[in-house]
């Protein structure tokens, strides 16, 4: 592993002005960086070392729930405000990783978290524009069952891997950031980045900017909701399709809901064509296939995974389903 | 001496075919008698070559070994037969004198753009002192050659450029010979000091170390304090061997920096046992034939010790969810599970 220098600030603004340095990068959990540092692809001059700064919390309000962006995955999935208010999320993190890493992980890391796509996590291949800008996309003609079809460009085809974020992202998440220019509130929604030309920026964070906290509105439909996870074993294993549901019911009619999907896009895709389909109507399996039927109609696949379209609208129906009361 | 503006386009080792990837460092070391074989010594070289980034070239008698510091041991399958007065040539290429003397190791270090940036010699009259010998020469070496550099240019855009140099050089040239370099001194290696002193506190008792930012909490265990009972199976967190406890809770010590532990208490596999007296958990494993080859064991003992403190793994699909960050390549998965249940209802927290 190359050398690099390490600091690890007592205070928020001391971290903020060492994050300005060229070269610096910021570490909570280190799960994914330390594992990047080790493969050549994260090249870093300096370390900040996040852990001394107080965003552990995970505080319970009338309006929401606010995360501290150091809180664990572990912490954060086991949390009764979370198990209670927000079920999709507590299942999306206890799908991720393995305990070991969810004890490690933060939230804010996994927000950040980057593309587990073979070419760009090896740096003995030369083409990989979100490693190296302009130099080409060894996926494209490559092995790419588990890669996006959503949200893909001619540079880029990397999944975003997170689980997290898709539940995030079904329940309205926002995510709160400071910077040198100060504070900023950014809906999950437009945090992540599509790949177009540019896939080497995957967020709209700035350098130096950092992730303080991610809140959660209390809704009418995150407690009722799912997350539903296919992989090649049971368990430890990325997403070939995921998906967060929730539904607001009166009685049998859907009032309002909320369709992520993960493992198909190159950032977590909502499915709003899928949540309008739902909307006033009877929650019956039926009505979820109809609506289901509606989403992937942009996927562009490959030859290796294809599979990916009708695996996702799956996913879409087994999760809608439990939310429902239909299972 | 005949001298080349990069010894990876000198003919002697270009006629080697070595299987390099362009451009990556290179320690070129002469000992007829050395073996390399599996000991503490081995794993320290690999650290060093790690440390440099750099391909091992060990030239023996009559065959050249190539070793990539994360190749199995065995690595016979790179091996390339070299003749007696091809080896004089390498020799003198790297600055030797032709004809080895017995039982001298001699050894250089080649930046990415093929420069030599350390060069170092010593006697070792077997292979077990050659091995240890090359350990410590690497070292010493890896200290001069990972050099800091003037302030304005940071080291990576050092080994960048070297690294432009060496492609360029390797596309045009081809195997053209060589017009002799420009000349001029080659700026001495000024050493960089990035360690830090740490304390960490494992199995209850405090070490003082003097750690780089990089050094993984999995390694300052293993090879500074000679914790070897976690081990080393993917370095990546995949696998899960290297599992430990930091504050009681179970952690990948590959994906850990040690410079960020802090004062957490750090528990191992060696700390689990009073005296002659096995812990419970270790006392169910074997009861249970809970391993074959026992190189996940500790991890998976260190795992699942995390998993009853956190107390929410009961039936056995539990346990087997929440022990799946525990890879066990000879399948002892179902002894496993059945140890862990066993321990956990003797040690289970109230």
């Amino acid at each position: 592993m190359r050398n690099f220098d390490y600091q690890k600030p007592a205070q928020e603004s001391e971290a903020i002005r060492s994050g300005q340095t060229t070269g610096a990068r910021f570490i909570a959990g280190g799960t994914l960086l330390v594992d990047l540092l080790r493969l050549d692809v994260e090249q870093p001059e300096l370390l900040v070392d996040l852990s001394a700064l107080p965003w552990r919390q995970i505080e319970v309000a009338a309006d929401g729930v606010r995360i501290g962006a150091l809180v664990s995955n572990s912490d954060l999935a086991e949390h009764p405000a979370i198990l209670a208010g927000f079920p999709a999320l507590s299942q999306a993190l206890l799908s991720g990783a393995s305990p070991q890493l969810r004890n490690m992980a933060t939230v804010g890391g996994n927000l950040l978290q980057r593309t587990r796509c073979a070419y760009f996590r090896d740096v003995a291949v030369s083409a990989c524009n979100k490693r190296k800008a302009g130099s080409g996309c060894a996926a494209l003609a490559g092995y790419s069952r588990m890669h996006a079809v959503l949200g893909v460009s001619d540079q880029c085809i990397a999944l975003h891997p997170s689980d997290m974020c898709v539940a995030l992202l079904a329940m309205d998440a926002v995510v709160h950031t400071r910077g040198p220019d100060g504070e900023r509130s950014i809906f999950l929604a437009d945090f992540h980045t599509l790949p177009g030309a540019h896939p080497e920026i995957e967020s709209a964070l700035k350098h130096g900017e950092l992730v303080t906290h991610v809140s959660l509105p209390k809704t009418s439909f995150s407690a009722r909701s799912a997350y539903v996870k296919a992989r090649d074993r049971a368990s430890y294993a990325f997403a070939l399709a995921s998906s967060a549901a929730a539904i607001d019911l009166d009685g049998q009619i859907i009032r309002q809901a909320r369709v992520a999907l993960g493992g198909v896009g190159t950032k977590p895709w909502r499915c709003m064509e899928v949540e309008q389909a739902l909307v006033g109507r009877p929650a019956t399996r039926e009505v979820f296939q109809a609506a289901a039927a509606l989403a992937m109609s942009d996927a562009r696949t490959t030859e290796h995974n294809g599979f990916k379209v009708q695996l996702a609208r799956r996913v879409i129906v087994r999760a809608l389903e439990r939310v429902g009361g239909v299972l | 001496m005949m001298r080349v503006a990069s010894l990876f386009l000198h003919p002697s080792l270009l006629a080697l075919g070595l299987p390099m990837n362009r451009g990556q460092p290179m320690v070129i070391a002469f000992h007829n008698e050395l073996q390399l074989q599996e000991s503490l010594t081995l794993e320290q070289i690999r650290a060093e070559l790690r440390g440099l980034g750099a391909a091992l070239i060990l030239v023996a008698r009559g065959a050249v070994f190539v070793f990539q510091p994360d190749d199995e041991v065995d690595i016979q399958g790179s091996n390339i037969g070299i003749r007696a007065a091809a080896v004089d040539e390498l020799r003198v290429a790297c600055g030797f004198a032709p004809g080895a003397p017995a039982h001298e190791l001699s050894l250089v270090v080649l930046s990415g753009g093929g420069s030599v940036v350390a060069r170092h010699s010593l006697l070792a009259t077997d292979s077990r002192l050659a091995l240890k010998g090359l350990a410590e020469a690497l070292s010493i070496a890896g200290t001069q050659a990972i050099g800091p550099h003037p302030a304005t240019i940071s080291r990576r855009e050092v080994v960048l450029a070297s690294l432009v140099g060496a492609f360029a050089l390797l596309t045009a040239d081809g195997c053209r010979p060589h017009a002799p370099p420009p000349s001029g001194p080659a700026a001495p290696p000024v050493p960089i000091n990035r360690a830090r002193k740490i304390t960490l506190n494992v199995n209850g008792q405090a070490h003082e170390l003097e750690v780089e930012p990089r050094v993984s909490l999995l390694d300052a265990l293993r090879e500074r304090l000679g914790l070897t009972g976690s081990k080393k199976g993917c370095d990546h967190g995949q696998c899960g061997a290297c599992t430990v406890l930091v504050a009681g809770k179970r952690v990948n010590a590959c994906l850990t920096l040690a410079i960020m532990v802090g004062e957490a208490p750090v528990t191992t596999i060696e700390g689990l046992a009073k005296g002659e007296r096995l812990h419970a958990m270790q006392a169910a494993f074997v009861e249970e034939d809970a391993l074959q080859c026992g190189y996940c064991t500790p991890g998976q003992i260190m795992s699942a010790l995390g998993l009853i403190m956190e107390n929410r793994a009961h039936t056995d699909a539990e346990v087997r969810e929440h022990m799946s960050g525990n890879i066990c390549r000879c399948g002892a998965y179902p002894n496993i599970v059945s140890a862990i249940q066993k321990a956990r209802l003797e040690t289970v927290p109230s």
